[in-house]
């Protein structure tokens, strides 16, 4: 993450710093001040993270089960092993890579859509904003169960709505059906967070560039991918990195929705099930620490692929 | 007229998407507890299969359920007052200090951002029942905060980097103490970004679910999210969707309340300082 | 598995955790101030307004009980106790406990074994077979069994002369027989538990046993137990699943189906023929309770038609073993009421608390006698009775192993979903899987 730079400072402060001496100290003075005001923030940001992720490493060496602690044994990078060359492993990471995938690109089309209206639109504003920010601020687990509930054959509504589709289809039989109902949920939910992010980068398009490009006769199609889409370039990278990395660690809705049942497991499932539910602390802890790999993994893709300039990143 | 009328359909769109599934669940919550056991398929409650308000009466009535509304609230808002406290400290030094480490602590505050939680509650859980914080409200207060953090810190530091620091100076010149120019003049230009991030701080808070599911094993800490996932209704053997679905409106609501009052701020804070140039 | 109560019921009570919990914000409630000790009692929800009523009666002038749910599913149940466990906590003083993790709760050291007269109490000759074998581990009691639960053929009468089945106590049936009758009849179905969740090695389990083999055995080697699935035995049970998932007599929930869902296609209100239904022993209680309301039985009359027999046989000719399920309460060995927690656990398992449980909330009895006891034929009809004492006494627990809840999560992983099952390929590659998963090489 050596990509990131400081924000830019604020205002009037560099005016007048010279060299002197009493300068110096005053440099002196504000380093320490500085540091004082973010220990608090560094030490709980650490804390929390740095010293399980530690213990994670730690524990990852030995087979160790809550519930038969007597048995806890060394056994060196052999959790690593049998993770890595187990089939459920790599369908599971393969899976969650798929619905980070379909995801962030369906979110990214509609959401664009979205931010385009909500650009154009010069009444109403506030109802829109309001509206759209309900399913960002709603529970996902709430998303979860709507969704879960609305695609049941007993009391939903989506079978009867759905053209094609049998009153009594069960949408939960089938891995294929399963993940859509999933990736449904997950795309309602954070749409309106995508649209939004896109919407400030609409904003920093030129009016002036779009109104020369129409002298120019310039179709609608040329005006979108000369114009607009480069000068949103940054704007679209950040939303797609954070949203990526944020659908790779899916967790609540499959919980709800199937429980991980038809293979519709994710990475963060798989972990969840192996410590939380399985207490296997041993291997557990190593599929902890694969997860955090990958994510690291994910991220360095996104960014060097797509060229993401992180100085310009904030997180949503 | 054209355009004019793609733009109302977009509107039309925009406002199905958003409030369809709503009202769905809104919708599901009338549907009698018995009709749903039997199978109540369609949108609206079939007409002998309407609950009325017995459902959101019955969500009430759970000891359970009013616990992690309890729980929910105060966990949330005691992490969101101590999260955003902290990161004002740490947005100002940002904003406005030259010292080392500035870029450690952006960095640190990323790579947070994108830390996979589940990585962690393993380990947590560990290390909280080792200390006796498991199943407590700090065992839930503390995650929530630095994983809070990093949000806060951002949305914080792009506020402050605009905020015109001379004009606290100018008050001073002018005759006021330097606590009257920072109440009269630095506090009102702050506050807007420190209640963005306090909201923002609140709707992670108020959403988690694995630390959740995770960290608690009784209502004397179990949030709402994880209380739905254990809901029990009459059916232990169904999951009572139309009780679930009053519960899940009443956790709705105070998100609903959050958005109507502010949600110029949240859209600010989501997006502003969110892509520059 | 455990049964429930009907639906009709209402279920929302807790008032007692208030009490005793209402003003603790920070800590789990534990022991007061006042000196007088408070248990906790970790309760699942089934039969919870009567076990608040037992918390209360039990209760003396030496400690109060408080009453604490717990999740719905078993699984969850088992999480949310055993994190408490690991965490040492000294709170946790009663549960409520699914036979299936005795054995692993045992093994960790976190069950306070009953001796002397106490052991004699909670475990003696009148307790029925299925039920007692659930609450020893390593030759001690280390539970007392509170209720015990079991599953029987539930159907409609009618269907079933309609179909030509010869069925009663005399003549048992067959899975295969079973499915045909449905399958010949327009409309009409088999219920069973085939979601990917505990009760779908419920019925995995019985169907094995049926056929005299078993998931696993030597259990108490912990992970060097002897898999046993892929037996002819194993093979016999995934036909069944087979036969079923091919006859278009399933459910349309089938493969996510689970002791719900299949209940409203007893009487349906279209008038449809029913179904045959494999279901724990609530069910009578249930449509008994719902008699003209949605779902239930329209009238009396129609109540008439409801018919129960034995659990079907996997083999002919073979008898069945069905499920055992039920509730053994545990006593935290970290509670630091250690004694006065076992003398609660003994009171709200007498035979006058298992009385109650099955007169209001249709939990049967683990002990023999309490069948015989008045209030218990007033509300039964006696054949019923006979049929769960005598399903519960020759029934087929599931593996009894330290190691059981990976068994069951790695049964169901290969398993399910139960359309895929084929006799060919399924306990085989359950085996081997069952095998991997238990000495650490496989990923669950």
């Amino acid at each position: 993450m050596s990509t990131v730079t400081a924000p830019r400072e604020g205002g009037t402060r560099k005016q007048g710093r010279k060299e002197t001496p009493e300068v110096s100290d005053r440099l002196k003075a504000e380093n320490n001040l500085g540091r004082k005001l973010v220990a608090p923030a560094i030490v709980l940001m650490l804390l929390v993270t740095a010293f399980p992720m530690a213990r994670a490493l730690y524990l990852s060496l030995f087979s160790y089960t809550l519930t038969a602690p007597d048995d806890r044994e060394f056994v060196g990078l052999g959790n690593y092993l049998t993770a890595l060359t187990d089939s459920l492993f790599w369908t599971t990471t393969l899976n969650t890579v798929m619905i980070m995938v379909v995801t962030v690109f369906v979110e990214l089309v509609i959401g664009f859509a979205f931010a385009m209206v909500m650009h154009r639109v010069v009444f109403a504003r506030g109802v829109i904003r309001t509206s759209i920010l309900i399913p960002y601020g709603i529970i996902t687990v709430v998303s979860g169960f709507a969704w879960q509930f609305a695609f049941s054959n007993t009391n939903g509504f989506v079978n009867s709505w759905l053209p094609f589709v049998a009153d009594d289809f069960n949408w939960f039989a089938q891995y294929e059906t399963s993940i859509i109902a999933i990736m449904v949920s997950e795309i309602w939910k954070t749409t309106p967070f995508m649209s939004l992010l896109l919407l400030a980068g609409l904003a920093q398009v030129s009016e002036d560039m779009l109104e020369a490009a129409k002298v120019d006769g310039a179709t609608w199609f040329q005006r979108l991918f000369k114009v607009i889409l480069p000068n949103m370039r940054a704007a679209i990278m950040v939303a797609v990195l954070f949203r990526a990395l944020d659908a790779y660690r899916i967790f609540d809705n499959i919980f709800v929705m199937t429980a991980g049942a038809n293979g519709t497991e994710s990475i963060s499932f798989l972990t969840y099930r192996q410590v939380i539910e399985q207490f296997q602390l041993g291997i557990g802890s190593a599929l902890s620490v694969l997860l955090f790999l990958s994510v690291l993994i994910v991220a360095f893709v996104i960014v060097k692929v797509f060229r993401v300039d992180l100085s310009n990143a904030r997180q949503g | 007229m054209k355009q004019k009328i793609g733009l109302t359909t977009g509107i039309l769109l925009i406002l199905t998407w958003c409030l369809l599934p709503v009202a769905w669940i809104i919708s599901l919550s009338f549907k009698s507890q018995e009709a749903i056991t039997n199978g109540s398929p369609g949108f609206f409650p079939s007409p002998g299969g309407t609950a009325g308000f017995a459902n959101y009466s019955d969500v009430l009535a759970d000891e359970q359920f009013r616990r992690a509304i309890i729980n929910s609230i105060g966990i949330s808002l005691i992490a969101t007052t101590l999260s955003v406290l902290i990161a004002t400290l740490a947005a100002y030094a940002i904003a406005r200090l030259e010292f080392q480490g500035k870029k450690f602590v952006l960095t640190t505050a990323l790579v947070i951002a994108m830390f996979p939680v589940v990585s962690l509650v393993g380990p947590l859980f560990d290390l909280w029942r080792t200390i006796g914080i498991y199943d407590t409200w700090p065992g839930l207060i503390i995650p929530y905060m630095s994983f809070t953090l990093p949000l806060a810190i951002w949305t914080l530091s792009a506020f402050f980097r605009e905020i015109p620091w001379e004009m606290e100076q100018a008050a001073q010149v002018d005759g006021a103490t330097s606590w009257q120019a920072f109440r009269k003049v630095i506090v009102p230009l702050a506050a807007p970004g420190v209640f963005t991030a306090a909201i923002l701080t609140f709707f992670f808070a108020w959403n988690d679910f694995v630390f959740g599911i995770s960290l608690t094993s009784t209502e004397a800490a179990r949030p709402i999210p994880a209380a739905l996932s254990f809901f029990v209704g009459a059916d232990p053997f169904n999951r009572p969707a139309s009780l679930l679905a009053a519960a899940a409106v009443v956790a709705t609501i105070p998100i609903v309340i959050i958005v109507l009052l502010f949600q110029r701020k949240i859209v600010a804070g989501l997006t502003s300082g969110a892509v520059k140039g | 598995m455990q049964a429930r109560q009907g639906p009709g019921r209402r279920r929302l009570v807790a008032a007692l955790a208030t009490l005793a919990c209402g003003s603790a914000l920070l800590t789990a409630c534990g022991g007061g101030d006042s000196g007088k000790p408070t248990l906790n009692w970790y309760i699942n929800p089934d039969g919870q307004d009567t076990l608040t009523m037992l918390a209360e009666q039990c209760s003396t002038d030496e400690y109060d009980i408080a009453i604490q749910l717990l999740p719905a599913s078993a699984t969850d149940q088992r999480t949310q106790l055993a994190r408490r466990l690991a965490a040492g906590d000294t709170s946790t003083d009663l549960m409520s406990l699914d036979p299936v993790f005795v054995a692993e709760f045992a093994n960790a050291g976190w069950l306070e074994p009953f001796t002397g007269d106490r052991a004699e109490a909670v475990l003696d000759d009148d307790v029925l077979a299925g039920a007692a074998d659930t609450v020893v581990w390593e030759d001690e009691v280390v539970a007392a069994p509170q209720w015990a639960n079991t599953q029987v053929l539930w159907y409609r009468k009618s269907l079933a002369e309609a179909a030509g089945l010869d069925i009663g106590p005399d003549s048992p049936v067959t899975w295969s027989q079973v499915i045909d009758a449905a399958a010949s009849q327009d409309g009409a179905t088999v219920g069973v538990q085939a979601n990917r969740y505990e009760a779908y090695v419920v019925w995995i389990n019985s169907l094995i046993a049926g056929a005299g083999g078993a998931i696993i055995e030597d259990t108490e080697a912990g992970r060097d137990a002897e898999v046993t699935i892929d037996s002819e035995a194993g093979q016999a049970a995934a036909a069944v699943i087979q036969q079923l998932a091919d006859s278009g007599a399933t459910q349309p929930d089938f493969t996510t189906s689970n002791e719900g869902t299949s209940l409203g296609r007893m009487f349906p209100d279209d008038g449809g023929p029913g179904e045959f239904m494999n279901n724990w022993t609530f069910v009578y209680k249930n449509y008994e309770s719902t008699v003209g309301a949605v779902g239930g039985p329209a009238d009396e009359q129609e109540l008439e038609d409801l018919g129960w027999a034995r659990y079907p046989q996997t083999v002919e000719g073979e008898e069945s073993r069905p499920p055992i399920g039920g509730i053994d309460i545990g006593v935290g060995a970290y509670s630091e009421n250690l004694d006065y927690a076992q003398d609660a656990a003994v009171c709200v398992t007498s035979p006058e608390a298992q009385s109650a449980l099955a007169v209001t909330d249709g939990l049967m009895p683990s002990r023999n006698s309490v069948y015989d006891s008045p209030e218990l034929q007033e509300a039964y009809p006696a054949d019923l009775l006979d049929l769960y004492r005598q399903s519960i006494e020759t029934g087929a627990p599931r593996p009894k192993s330290a190691f059981y809840s990976q068994i069951s999560s790695a049964v169901q992983s290969v398993w399910h979903s139960p359309t895929s099952v084929s006799p060919d390929s399924t306990p085989q590659e359950s085996a081997d899987f069952l095998r991997q998963v238990l000495s650490g090489e496989a990923l669950l």
